[in-house]
């Protein structure tokens, strides 16, 4: 209580300054007055009275000052006088205040942006109540000695709710984000829909905003189709009327009626939920594929809950067959959901670590060199009184206003790049959670001013404050450049140097890697490739099956093509189909299904047999292609051309030719087995268009488009592609994680050249006497420039060296993500070597020829 | 050294400050007449130094202030003793006592 009646005095005095100044002298006046009237009564005239008064008081101005000592604004109004006069000092020296803020805002800016998607991604990427109840779902059926997990069945799911003791909520769901339903709500569009059972919004407390969630009786088989709205949908398609509940919808053609609105936030991108409705014959089929998720009861743990679980599952539903082991298993949502943003945050972490310190270092060179010119300032600041600890607390202030002017704008490139960077950062966020620049963010904004303030400040203040201060007054007004601060300096130059050089190191590797990766021959050449997607709204066999070989034949016939076709899961860009050949194990082989036409289109190579034509798509007969994989992996022993291939659950089809292999998945991955049945000839897929239009032809999209509608259904046309944006987008991490390194490296370098500049130009102005007495004495002005660029080019050597064996240790962080390419490649570390020594030296020979143009006589007058 | 005779000087009159105003509050022109009658004129410091020397003691919370009248109706501002100064006064009275009487003793032998 007394301590916070002082504090609120002290307050006062800070704010009103002259209220308590006034009153101590109002005080003091009364007591004069007082003893004046006194020696009055005992006789005085007036004027002796108030003298005599005045000399009992003792000096007025002095007593009024140690109480204001005592009653003042105390060290906060010494403080806000350190600020102000750090305040008056950046304003004074412009450019020095402009480059030291502007490198602690870029530090301070990256980090903070990066900081604001840690926070995302990493520590709240679950923004619901109670994150860690949230689990991950999965069964372990083990028989005869071999073991898979699968999604829980709906019967699973049920039975676990039904006994009530593990699982507040309980359900499965997933959001369609790779392959869009077409929705009509006057007009159709390709929208992400998420498809989920009964209380599966329940788990993460989502309650719908108008109307009513998902219910048990909509997940029924046959029950009237429901569909939930997405928010940020409602509002667009809706207006945000409260009357779009009851309107019909239609989901990939099948009519649903609107029962509620989703609050916004949930999975922003989902445009529609609805049940996933399940015939009652596969409500005990487990391996869906769709994700079943769960909030345990508070205090439950997951050990317990498995064991727990795993014994209901066993009394209840132990699933199809009798040998079977049943094991419930368990994840952390927080666990699965941070597991692989660590990878990829570290390095940028890194980086963005190296920036900040290149930054301060930056900057307290800069300070060390000016407080080289300061030291008569502080000299005479001491010989007054000032203790050296007054001294430290005034430098530290003084980097403290500098360094929070650095966080202010730091915070503004942070907030203007933030969009930027989550666009770019080669991983992917949360989907509920957006990376913003929040408390906590700004809260590390401001830690990371005050601690790099004390970085950059405190040995420059300790150094300068150092008790010399008697021989530095007498030599106050000379501007001596002290051998103390001049190797300082160059150390400093030499640790920016280094640090540069590891980030250089890493983001050379990347970009080394990236051109390795590019070169990679995928089995066709993308840029020669155009598609089209497009989809009947009717999405019946039938429709389909007349639909794409009517397009195709009709498209076939532009001049500005060279060949057509078409195919289910296109290279690049889209998944597979998944099937086993009999008889031949576990080994995957991939389904597609083309109209004739394709192979040309996509210009794969024909190595055995024939390409199918369209009386091969028409004949009775099944065949089939392979790729060069299949025929390596499934018949190794001769051509497989005329014999047959089966797989699971369909009749044997007629090789009849042997293609190129396909890098489907992107140039990271290896070419799969793959067969390409002809579309008819199996349950018929949508399909996209795959076009070669002729060297230098120019097609029309609007043709396509309108030749696409002609055909009769009523269809969704897409966007065309050509091959080259799906082959961007499968490199399309890697392609981010190079960039972003190699801007961070650009920084780095950046900041690093602008202090070797910096830290060269200072030593050149302090060392103008120095020189003046060198060129006197017929030195060249070759010579001192020389002498100028040596000073700083030592350290920078230093520095390289030091960097280059830090980088071999430090670029194993992103040995992970190379293609190729080794952690030390040598000829990347032997560019980065001569990259940064040819900088460094240009960036301290540019202000160094100052030096030659120093005129001894002036210099020497100087004095 | 310097300190610590200061410090001596400030205890000694910070304990007569509090002990004139044992009695009830006083204003600081109060105070200054009677320490001249406690100590007889012996103490003479310049009257001005009482001023910090209140302050000081109010920001330790051993007086409080506030401005009002004197009986001849001039503005002044009075000090009072709080809780805490009287245990000071105290305090500081009995360790006096000690070693005044410890002196005493060395002086009388």
């Amino acid at each position: 209580m007394r301590v916070l009646r002082h504090a609120l005095a002290r307050c006062r005095a800070l704010v009103r300054r002259d209220v308590v100044a006034g009153e101590i002298r109002d005080e003091m006046q009364f007591h004069l007055q007082m003893r004046t009237e006194e020696y009055e009564r005992q006789g005085l005239r007036a004027d002796d009275a108030r003298r005599a008064a005045a000399r009992r008081f003792g000096n007025l101005a002095l007593m009024q000052d140690r109480g204001y000592d005592v009653r003042g604004g105390g060290i906060m109004e010494t403080v806000l006088q350190d600020v102000r006069y750090g305040v008056r000092l950046l304003l004074k020296h412009r450019a020095f205040s402009l480059v030291a803020i502007l490198t602690l805002a870029m530090g301070i800016g990256v980090s903070t942006a990066l900081f604001s998607v840690i926070d995302a991604a990493l520590l709240r990427p679950l923004p619901y109540p109670h994150p860690e109840e949230l689990v991950d779902v999965l069964v372990r059926e083990t028989s005869n000695g071999k073991s898979s997990r699968y999604a829980p069945s709906m019967d699973d799911i049920r039975a676990w709710r039904g006994s009530g003791r593990i699982f507040t909520h309980v359900g499965a769901g997933r959001v369609t984000g790779f392959l869009p339903r077409v929705v009509e709500a006057g007009q159709a569009e390709r929208l992400v829909v998420g498809e989920v059972s009964e209380d599966f919004l329940e788990i993460y407390g989502v309650k719908p905003l108008l109307g009513r969630g998902i219910q048990i009786e909509d997940v029924r088989e046959g029950a009237p189709l429901v569909a939930l709205l997405g928010h940020s949908y409602w509002q667009s398609r809706f207006g945000g009327t409260p009357h779009a509940i009851g309107r019909v919808i239609r989901i990939a053609g099948v009519p649903a009626t609107i029962v509620g609105v989703l609050p916004a936030g949930f999975y922003r991108e989902t445009a529609v939920w609805q049940p996933t409705q399940i015939p009652a014959s596969r409500t005990n089929k487990r391996g869906s594929g769709t994700p079943v998720e769960a909030r345990l009861r508070p205090g439950v743990t997951l050990a317990q809950a498995e064991r727990e679980l795993t014994d209901i599952t066993m009394r209840t539903a132990p699933g199809p067959g009798e040998a079977r082991d049943v094991r419930v298993e368990l994840t952390s949502m927080y666990d699965n959901e941070t597991s692989g943003s660590g990878k990829t945050v570290t390095p940028l972490a890194c980086a963005v670590g190296l920036i900040l310190l290149i930054a301060c270092v930056n900057v307290a060179g800069l300070l060390l060199a000016r407080g080289a010119i300061r030291e008569p300032e502080l000299a005479i600041r001491a010989s007054i009184g000032a203790g050296r600890g007054r001294l430290v607390r005034q430098l530290l202030t003084e980097s403290l206003v500098m360094s929070s002017a650095g966080g202010l704008v730091g915070l503004i490139l942070a907030w203007t790049s933030l969009d930027a960077l989550v666009a770019i950062i080669p991983m992917s966020l949360p989907s509920n959670s957006p990376a913003t620049l929040n408390l906590p963010v700004l809260g590390f904004a401001a830690i990371l001013s005050v601690v790099s303030s004390v970085v950059v400040g405190l040995v420059p203040a300790l150094r300068i404050s150092r008790a010399r201060m008697g021989t530095q007054l007498a030599i106050a007004g000379r501007r001596h450049g002290s051998a103390l601060s001049r190797r300082g300096g160059q150390l400093l130059i030499a640790a920016e140097v280094a640090l540069a050089v590891v980030l250089l190191a890493g983001a050379g590797l990347m970009v080394r890697s990236f051109a390795r990766l590019t070169r990679v021959d995928v089995g066709f050449d993308p840029s020669a490739v155009l598609t089209l997607e497009v989809e009947p709204l009717d999405p019946a066999p039938t429709v389909l099956e007349q639909y794409y070989p009517a397009l195709v034949s009709a498209v076939r016939r532009l001049p500005e093509l060279a060949a057509a076709g078409a195919v289910d899961y296109l290279p690049l860009r889209d998944g597979s189909l998944v099937t086993f050949v009999k008889g031949a194990g576990q080994t995957n082989l991939h389904m597609r299904q083309v109209l004739p036409g394709y192979f040309e289109a996509m210009g794969l190579p024909v190595k055995r047999g024939r390409l199918p034509t369209e009386s091969d798509r028409t004949g009775a007969e099944h065949v089939v292609l392979i790729n060069e994989e299949a025929a390596r992996l499934f018949f190794p022993d001769g051509s497989p051309v005329g014999r047959f291939l089966q797989t699971m659950g369909e009749l044997p089809r007629r090789i009849i030719g042997v293609v190129g292999n396909v890098r489907h998945s992107g140039p990271r991955s290896a070419p799969r087995p793959e067969a390409y049945v002809l579309y008819g000839q199996a349950a018929p897929h949508p399909l996209r268009i795959v076009l070669r239009p002729r060297p230098s032809a120019l097609l029309s999209g609007d043709r396509l488009r309108q030749m696409a509608q002609a055909v009769g259904p009523k269809v969704l046309v897409g966007r065309i592609r050509s091959g080259t944006d799906d082959l961007g987008e499968r490199v399309v991490t890697p392609r981010r994680r190079t960039l972003l390194l190699s801007l961070l490296g650009g920084l780095g370098m950046l900041l690093t050249l602008v202090g070797i500049f910096s830290m060269t130009a200072y030593a050149v102005a302090r060392r103008t006497q120095e020189i003046g007495i060198r060129m006197a004495f017929g030195a060249g002005p070759a010579d001192v420039v020389l002498t100028m660029v040596r000073d700083a080019a030592w350290p920078a050597f230093l520095g390289l060296s030091v960097g280059m064996a830090g980088a071999l240790y430090a670029t194993r962080v992103i040995a992970s993500f190379l293609f190729e390419t080794t952690s030390h490649d040598p000829a990347t570390f032997a560019a980065v070597a001569v990259l940064m020594g040819a900088a460094a030296l240009v960036a301290a020979w540019v202000p160094a020829r100052r030096a030659a143009r120093v005129d001894p006589v002036v210099a020497l007058r100087a004095e | 050294m310097r300190k610590t005779n200061s410090d001596q000087l400030h205890g000694t009159l910070d304990m007569l400050v509090l002990k004139t105003l044992q009695n009830g509050r006083l204003h600081g022109y109060a105070i200054a007449i009677r320490l001249e009658q406690l100590s007889n004129e012996v103490l003479k410091v310049e009257e001005g130094s009482l001023y910090p020397a209140l302050y000081r003691m109010e920001a330790r919370g051993w007086l409080s202030s506030e401005w009002g009248m004197t009986e001849t109706a001039r503005r002044a501002r009075f000090y009072e003793l709080t809780r805490q100064g009287r245990a000071q006064l105290k305090a500081e009275t009995e360790s006096w006592t000690r070693l005044t009487a410890a002196v005493q003793s060395v002086l009388g032998s």
